[in-house]
């Protein structure tokens, strides 16, 4: 079986869509991830690779891919941009030290043209702690009113309470949905 | 566990049999168990052997055209301008089709397969971007210039404006936003041989940053949501339960102890961590950076770990993943389990 036979088999399906969890370490993707498909985050190790899901929501298979974001994994990021669908952005709300950083790796990210289709989410996560900087105060930090090549929204949520997380990934279906699935 | 199959799951199995079927409960989900077992156990066996399989025709099919794409790459030369695009674009799509085949192997590929993989594609694409580069650099960095000018425009400029702020950990001259920050910062900074103690209620459940301190000893007798220690030198710092990770970045010759659900070290040197931790532990850019389990203990310190979270329990204080080295089988140079006899065993 030669290479293109097998690109073939793996062709892309009906109502199937790519998600990319993205942002610092530390930032609680893998943890969204978990959480969202109901397992346990109380024992989630920093991620040394990656993690991938497939789940069913709304009749839709997601593929999300939860991308370490340790310093010496973000070279690898860009292995990972093609062909998706959503970009989900994990900001740690509590993180106050790396938003300047946050935002520079954020706004690279949105340079890149493979990822110009792709609707971005951001996640201001974290916000079920008492120190955490609102929703407003990380879209201003992360400058997102400046963004145009894009579209965008972002929801303050945690991952450890599950507050948000389904509403944020709802809107982010609603927005790829109306792109690529009512064209044809 | 680093990798996971893809699993459609939401956790709905139906078990529809129960309703129509008078035998006991009990009974049946003891036969439906033996017979999941039974199938679950041929599952295993036949995916061993699938995935072995399938690694094996990875490795060939994924190296064969990397071969040609380095070929491809090394007869690129200039002489023929409308060949050199056709093969530029002929390399930029086997290179995505590659990325494509990667990843969508990826479910049955070892997490060492993997990074090479990735380190190879990378390595392709860096050819092919240097050979972009030779000879069409003009349009590259038109495009460039353009989008980054529009950016900088919106954002740089009214961070310059404010003043620097103290901590100078991170990258250039940035930091703007933080000095928003820094007024809500709990914790130490700039010190030089103190003793720095903080109680419970004034860290319980914060961000708690200890930075540039020198020969200090800290306590911190409560429960933090975050803890960072960043550019600390010759200090010992005691800390309660935190609940999600504490930071180590540019340390050298300290004394850590602190129970936290994940450790992440940075660029950090010749220091011990008293260690407990319920996932794991990490270190990248690091050497000579020793573990023990975690002895300190203060009034209340139980209660701390229940606030915190943390399974007392469960402590996995030498299993470390350094993100330096990720060699299949042999052990990193950069840390070491400290030896029982060398360990300390009182703190004052
Ligand atoms: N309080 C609180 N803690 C959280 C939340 N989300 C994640 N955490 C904690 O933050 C730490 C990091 O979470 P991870 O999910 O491992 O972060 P990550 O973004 O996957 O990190 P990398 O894998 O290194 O990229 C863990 O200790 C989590 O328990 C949240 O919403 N609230
Ligand atoms: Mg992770």
């Amino acid at each position: 079986m030669g290479l293109l036979t097998i690109l073939k088999k793996m062709k892309h399906k009906e109502r199937e869509m790519r998600l990319l969890m993205l942002g610092l370490d530390n930032a609680g993707k893998t943890t969204i991830l978990k959480k969202f498909n109901g397992e346990d985050v109380s024992t989630i190790s920093p991620t040394l690779g990656f993690n991938i899901k497939t789940l069913e929501h709304r009749g839709f298979k997601l593929n999300i891919w939860d991308v370490g974001g340790q310093k010496s994994l973000r070279s690898y990021w860009r292995n990972y941009f093609e062909s998706t669908d959503g970009l989900v952005w994990v900001v740690d709300s509590a993180d106050r030290l790396r938003l300047e950083d946050c935002r520079q790796e954020l706004s690279s990210l949105l340079l890149e043209e493979r990822l110009a289709g792709a609707t971005l989410l951001v996640f201001a996560n974290k916000q079920d702690l008492p120190g955490a900087l609102s929703k407003d105060g990380i879209r201003e930090a992360l400058a997102l009113d400046s963004i145009k090549t894009h579209h965008w929204c972002i929801i303050g949520c945690s991952a450890v309470t599950g507050e948000n997380l389904l509403p944020g990934v709802d809107w982010l279906l609603d927005d790829i949905g109306a792109r690529i699935f009512t064209a044809d | 566990m680093i990798m996971e199959a893809p699993v459609a799951s939401d956790g709905v199995t139906s078990t529809g049999y129960r309703e129509t079927v008078k035998i006991p409960d009990r009974l049946l989900r003891r036969d439906q168990d033996r017979l999941e077992e039974a199938v679950r156990r041929k599952e295993a066996k036949e995916n061993l052997s699938v995935s072995e399989e399938k690694i094996d025709h990875f490795s060939s099919a994924f190296n064969t055209e990397k071969t040609v794409i380095e070929e491809l790459l090394s007869v690129c030369s200039e002489a023929d301008r409308d060949q050199l695009s056709r093969v530029l674009e002929e390399v930029t799509s086997r290179i995505q089709q590659l990325q494509k085949f990667l990843n969508d192997s990826t479910v049955f590929l070892t997490q060492y397969e993997l990074r090479q993989a990735q380190a190879s594609l990378q390595k392709l694409q860096c050819g092919l971007e240097e050979k972009r580069d030779e000879f069409i650099p003009k349009k590259k960095f038109a495009f460039r210039s353009r989008n980054i000018g529009a950016n900088m425009s919106k954002v740089i400029k009214p961070i310059r404006d404010q003043p620097a702020s103290s901590d100078s950990g991170s990258s250039d001259g940035n930091l703007g936003v933080v000095s928003v920050v820094y007024a809500e910062q709990c914790g130490f900074s700039n010190a030089h041989s103190q003793v720095l103690t903080k109680e419970a209620d004034e860290i319980q459940q914060r961000d708690v940053l200890l930075s540039h301190l020198t020969n200090c000893k800290v306590r911190l007798l409560g429960s933090p949501s975050t803890l960072h220690i960043k550019h600390v030198r010759d200090s010992e710092i005691l800390c309660g339960p935190v609940s999600s990770s504490v930071f180590v970045d540019q340390c050298t010759g300290c004394t850590l102890a602190v129970p936290c659900q994940q450790l992440r070290t940075h660029n950090t040197t010749d220091t011990q961590v008293y260690l407990h931790v319920t996932s794991r532990a990490i270190i990248e850019d690091c050497t000579g950076v020793g573990f023990a389990p975690f002895t300190w203990s203060y009034d209340g310190i139980d209660a701390d770990f229940k606030l915190a979270g943390l399974d007392f329990e469960r402590n996995n204080w030498n299993q470390v993943d350094d993100f330096n080295w990720l060699a299949a089988g042999t052990p990193s140079p950069n840390w070491t389990v400290i030896p029982a006899l060398e360990r300390k065993c009182t703190w004052e």
